[in-house]
């Protein structure tokens, strides 16, 4: 339905700076009745057995897959990645659907005869009720997906408020909702700010909560969701690092830190900003990490020759100008300065092109926080233990990588380095879709994290029956 | 131009397919209309091929660079002209091009399942370029 808000914030394509859509800002009013909808919802949709709940999602991957082009060219418009990160952020969002057919199999409890003489035990896996998922601005398309199909395949009811700066394609991807036939109330969207977010979270109905965003508001999040008696699964900010030793694979490195480091503009929580060049590695990486980036075609994302995109806003923009100069200022050298960069009939666009920055120490600003842009650092340290020492000092824990060809240094990394996805000879390290998508430390608040059977524990509750007959 | 990126070879193989459709379409007359009007069903079949390889060959994790695949060495003449025998060794330079690109984009390419979709259409081609060769002789 249409908000009956007065109020709207203007949606920019980054390429260009040109308005492309207004989003409204719901009411408190209107979040209100998304969730009584979904409270209403849930008394027929939990009692939906699960193979026709799991239909549904069969019809939506269809619709999805149908429309992916659509979908994937929204996500450019709204956000600026490159349309091939558009399409495996799309990509993404399906597999979890796909994951979620399957809960026919996945929610089923378990039991035991005898649990004493003559009684049996059983553990049944029950909806809750009305869960929410706050999503951020730079997978727009995708974040919600980690949390919904299982939410809606367990039983309970959902609403979505996409970030306010990219809304575009959840609100595409919501027509689809309404073409697969879903009953009305299971899947709600508001739009809006900070306030729709409080207005969820003080609402009474509502069970629990999936947030991706930073570890500032994340906090704050799951202190009020704790407060309001809520479930929380809080994915947070981040500062990985990229662990590379001296016997890597060079090209193959360099390749992996690149889409590491500068795909979606650096504007991912598993975003590599930090290498740790192990010993004598570090002035051949050095060289080539430039020589590479150097040749990082910036552009427009709609263009398929385009290599990278620019940063979401002009808000965005000026925070990851300002850490460039933060970083100088407290004694980093520039190799790579992507301040300058300019783009042929995008003269508006919010771009920043690929910058590296030698001698960073890990007491920098730009060592330490989230500087989500393309700024990739670079410290030299003399073996595997101080970079652990170092990954493990940050107060986040999202993801970190090693590229060696040394499985003994692979184990020790794997064992020692305390974040919740790793990589090895992975520049990447975003778990799967039927795997949970990890972080620790600061990167991450709650039990049960988003994707694969951490979803199913966390959109149900367990029920265990103590049975016997005389 | 280089084609550097997943999206731009997919891209680029998505245009010369349309390419040799639209070609065989125009060109099915005289005695190879048969012919000609199966490459171009096969080259329609491609195109949706393609379009499901790059929904479903995508992902994040893999989206590195490639290099070394240059578009304009991959720029066959698809304006119909000439008679019958002049089509004939049009298509098969327009084969030619297809098939090179298509061993060389399977070299390249990263995702294992798109670079078997490549070679399979290497493979094709070359018994149309037999086909064709056939009917030249």
């Amino acid at each position: 339905m249409e908000s009956r808000s007065d109020e709207t914030l203007d949606v920019t394509n980054p390429a260009t700076a040109e308005v492309i859509a207004r989003v409204p800002l719901s009411t408190a009013e209107e979040v209100a009745e998304a969730v009584n909808a979904a409270k209403e919802a849930f008394t027929t949709w939990r009692e939906t057995p699960p193979y026709t709940r799991a239909r549904y999602m069969f019809r939506l991957k269809n619709a999805m897959e149908e429309q992916f082009e659509e979908l994937a060219r929204s996500v450019v418009l709204e956000h600026g990645k490159i349309i091939d990160e558009a399409r495996g952020e799309v990509r993404r969002a399906i597999e979890n659907v796909e994951v979620a057919c399957g809960i026919p199999t996945l929610m089923m409890g378990y039991n035991m005869e005898d649990a004493a003489a003559e009684i049996d035990e059983e553990c049944w896996l029950q909806p809750l009720g009305v869960f929410c998922c706050v999503a951020p601005f730079n997978f727009p398309a995708m974040v919600p997906f980690w949390f919904m199909p299982y939410a809606v395949t367990c039983g309970d009811t959902y609403v979505v408020k996409p970030s306010e700066v990219c809304p575009i394609s959840q609100n595409l991807l919501f027509e689809l909702f309404d073409e697969i036939d879903m009953p009305p109330g299971v899947v709600n969207l508001v739009n809006g700010d900070k306030r729709a977010v409080d207005a969820l979270l003080e609402h009474p109905d509502l069970r629990g909560l999936s947030f991706v965003g930073s570890t500032a508001v994340g906090r704050q999040l799951y202190a009020k969701a704790a407060a309001n008696g809520k479930r929380a699964q809080i994915q947070a900010g981040a500062k990985n690092c990229l662990v590379v030793m001296p016997d890597a694979v060079l090209d193959s490195t360099v390749a992996a830190i690149m889409t590491s480091a500068f795909g979606t503009a650096g504007q991912r929580c598993l975003a590599g900003s930090l290498v740790l060049a192990v010993g004598e590695v570090y002035e051949p990486l050095r060289d080539k990490l430039v020589t590479v980036a150097s040749k990082i075609k910036v552009g427009d994302g709609m263009d398929e020759s385009v290599q990278m995109g620019p940063v979401a806003s002009k808000k965005a923009l000026s925070r990851v100008l300002s850490y460039i100069e933060k970083g100088l200022a407290e004694g980093a050298t520039l190799l790579l300065d992507g301040r300058t960069t300019k783009v042929e009939g995008c003269p508006n666009g919010y771009f920043v092109g690929p910058t590296i920055l030698d001698k960073v120490t890990p007491q920098m600003t730009v060592a330490r926080d989230e500087i989500f842009g393309p700024v990739l650092g670079i410290i030299r340290v003399e073996d595997l233990a101080e970079a652990v020492e170092i990954i493990n000092g940050s107060m986040y824990g999202n993801a970190a990588s090693i590229f060696t060809t040394n499985g003994k240094w692979g184990r020790e990394f794997k064992y020692r380095v305390k974040a919740g996805n790793l990589g090895i000879n992975i520049g990447i390290a975003a778990p799967i879709a039927s795997f949970p998508f990890s972080g620790m430390k600061d990167s991450f608040f709650g039990d049960l994290h988003g994707q694969g059977l951490d979803g199913i524990q966390f959109f149900t509750d367990r029920k265990v029956v103590i049975s016997r007959w005389f | 131009m280089e084609l550097a990126t997943f999206g731009a070879i997919l891209g680029f193989a998505l245009d010369l397919e349309e390419q040799r459709a639209s070609f065989y379409e125009a060109s099915a007359q005289g005695d190879v209309p048969a012919l000609f009007e199966e490459l171009t069903r096969g080259a329609r079949k491609r195109l949706a091929r393609l379009e499901r390889t790059r929904r479903e060959g995508v992902a994040e994790m893999i989206l590195e660079p490639i290099s070394g695949l240059l578009a304009d060495q991959y720029q066959p003449d698809v304006t119909p002209s000439g008679d019958q025998a002049g089509l004939l060794q049009q298509a098969i330079a327009l084969e030619e091009t297809v098939l090179r690109f298509y061993r060389q984009a399977a070299d390249k390419m990263p995702v294992r399942e798109v670079a078997r979709t490549f070679s399979r259409f290497a493979e094709e081609t070359e018994r149309h370029l037999q086909d064709l060769q056939a009917h030249q002789s």
